[in-house]
């Protein structure tokens, strides 16, 4: 090809451009787990929100939580999406990262993480979550969400939750495998992997988490260099984000007046499109049924519980897993989103 | 240079031409000063980069901030636990893994029998990634100590045996034919000639070992510890404590020089008749 013929491509690309602003989306990525808790996210892309807003969204899948803050520190994802942890505060209170948006949340009368206990440890009596010291119980990592559980789970239960043996087991697969030969007496897992081993008799279950205590568990993240150069892209995923929320709200959190969850033809349409990201090498229909027996609380607007992250901040620092200088206040950018509970 | 230049004053053709030692061209002097100088100016360069805000706090800390977490972390004896829960493992890992790998070592170099089958084993073993091992491990060990003693044990069992029967095949074969013509016994023999004939070899391979083992301390760590140097460091990458991460790595460094200096006064002392 010429250097002519390119330049008059170039040219042309240049005319559409100015012809037709709305083709001109800003490119943006976001990093993710495949879970169905950032199922807000999912829709918002399948159903077109970021680019009505002119974004073009690249999801970026991660295996773990951690990479992603580190990824949007560094620069490689604009976005983030995931569980907070201990990690994630210290990264955070060093001045990179805010926390702009909700995800998921424990909340009473939902889905959520399960405490499940060895058929041995089970036959010797640990049946209940009051029952929980002195025995050991399997976590991912020191600092996780399941770390920070347990430990509400032993406060509100009147134990020191140094009575407790924790293993950290660095991986799921590695928990449940722990679990199902008993070598470890408990551990506190997401329902998507629970309920298999409960119902196939592999382990039983003793508790919910959000029976103990509501949680906000994960949230929207960005750079803070992303807030001061480039605050009106900020404001345009967010306002896309809060779609995807209030949708996934619509599809699998409408309770009828007996409590119970009221699924319709939009719950099946939004699980499909869920599905797609969370397990994509699954037969479709079974995802989709997955996808809806694992879904998470997440606040229709997106809005956060501001005093459940300031105690999150405050018992990690207590334990040592936070670093003290940390200001709880100064990782939160409450700006985008009006109405986040509990603000004061 | 004037001492190094030898006069040839003895010869009287070669006396108008002074000789130049060139002898001392390839091989190097250690200055132990000079070694402990670039380790101090790469810290001073560190310590400068972050306190002149070269480097983003985010991310590394400063020397300063890491010898602050390691001076914590002394102070609280919470180093003194790991340390010590560490060294166990090390010590019980590595004292399993060297007795049967020089045992199996001396095995494969003074027998036929073994030799083949061993030397294939070990060659066939060896390579593979005793972390990726560690799931089977817990499986047949458990995740108590015992599956970690037995990582670094795997570990540091491989290059022992390596090192042990490449030191017994280069032992002179000329010195088990004296043996042997003086009327000594094969026990003699092996204890008197091919033994001291091989300890340095299996010596070098001892350090190599404990290096091995020191890194594997990490990867047996990893799975349902909460005391080790090892567990320690993990949980800091997982918190994002970089300052502790490093510190915890300067122990490990400091370990490895220490198994390393401790293995150098063995070799003087057991090689004192070199």
């Amino acid at each position: 090809m010429g250097r002519k013929a390119a330049a008059a491509a170039f040219v042309l690309v240049g005319l559409a451009g100015s012809v037709l602003p709305a083709a001109a989306q800003e490119k943006v990525t976001v990093g993710v787990l495949r879970f169905v808790s950032s199922g807000g996210l999912f829709l918002a892309v399948e159903k077109g929100y970021f680019k009505n807003e002119g974004l073009d969204v690249e999801l970026k899948f991660f295996e773990a939580a951690q990479p992603i803050a580190l990824a949007v520190v560094s620069g490689d994802t604009e976005f983030g999406v995931t569980a907070f942890t201990a990690g994630f505060y210290n990264l955070a209170g060093k001045g990179a990262l805010k926390i702009i948006a909700a995800q998921a949340r424990e909340k009473k009368g939902y889905e959520g993480n399960l405490v499940l206990a060895s058929n041995a440890a089970y036959e010797k009596g640990l049946t209940s979550l009051d029952k929980l010291a002195g025995k050991s119980v399997g976590i991912t990592q020191v600092g996780s969400s399941f770390h920070y559980q347990l430990g509400q789970i032993a406060t509100a239960n009147g134990f020191d939750l140094k009575a407790v043996e924790l293993k950290p087991l660095q991986s799921l697969p590695n928990m449940v495998a722990s679990i199902k030969s008993g070598q470890v007496d408990a551990i506190i897992i997401a329902p998507h992997l629970a309920k298999p081993l409960v119902a196939s008799g592999e382990a039983k279950l003793i508790g919910r988490v959000s029976d103990v205590t509501e949680y906000q568990f994960g949230g929207l993240f960005t750079s803070t260099k992303m807030i001061s150069d480039k605050r009106a892209t900020v404001e345009k995923f967010v306002r896309a984000y809060q779609k995807g929320a209030e949708d996934y709200a619509k599809a699998f959190l409408t309770k009828d007046a007996s409590g119970n969850i009221v699924y319709t033809a939009d719950s099946d349409a939004a699980a499909a499109l869920v599905a797609k990201h969370v397990y994509p090498s699954e037969e479709p229909a079974q995802a989709a049924a997955k996808v809806k027996a694992s879904a998470f609380f997440v606040d229709e607007k997106a809005r956060l519980d501001v005093a459940d992250i300031l105690t999150q901040v405050q018992w990690l620092k207590a334990e040592g897993l936070v670093d003290a200088s940390v200001d709880a206040k100064s990782i939160l950018d409450l700006s985008f989103i009006e109405g986040h509970t509990n603000v004061n | 240079m004037a001492d190094v230049v030898h006069d040839l004053q003895a010869s009287p053709a070669a006396a108008s031409r002074p000789v130049v030692f060139r002898g001392g061209l390839f091989v190097p002097r250690t200055h132990r000063l000079i070694g402990f100088a670039a380790l101090v100016a790469l810290i001073l360069l560190w310590q400068a980069a972050s306190s002149l805000g070269w480097v983003s706090p985010v991310l590394a800390p400063s020397p300063g901030e890491v010898i602050d977490a390691l001076w914590r972390m002394a102070l609280s004896g919470e180093l003194a636990t790991h340390l010590s829960a560490s060294l166990l493992r090390l010590a019980g890992g590595f004292a399993i893994g060297v007795t049967a790998g020089i045992a199996f070592g001396m095995a494969i170099g003074l027998s036929s029998l073994v030799r083949s089958p061993g030397a294939t084993l070990v060659a066939a073993l060896f390579p593979i990634p005793k972390i990726a091992l560690l799931p089977l491990f817990i499986l047949w060990f458990g995740i108590g100590e015992s599956s970690k003693v037995a990582t670094i044990a795997f570990g540091t069992f491989f290059p022992t045996v390596i090192a042990t029967y490449g030191a017994v095949d280069n032992v002179d074969r000329s010195l088990v034919r004296m043996g042997r013509s003086f009327g000594l016994s094969s026990f003699a023999i092996i204890s008197k000639i091919i033994l001291p004939g091989a300890l340095p070899g299996i010596l070098s391979g001892l350090r190599i070992a404990s290096s091995i083992g020191i890194v594997l301390l990490i990867a047996a760590e990893m799975i349902g510890a909460n005391e080790g140097v090892g567990a320690m460091v993990l949980a800091a990458g997982n918190l994002m404590q970089s300052d502790r991460l490093l510190a915890g790595v300067v122990v490990l460094s400091l370990l490895g020089l220490a198994v390393s200096g401790l293995i150098g006064a063995i070799e003087k002392r057991l090689l004192a008749w070199r």
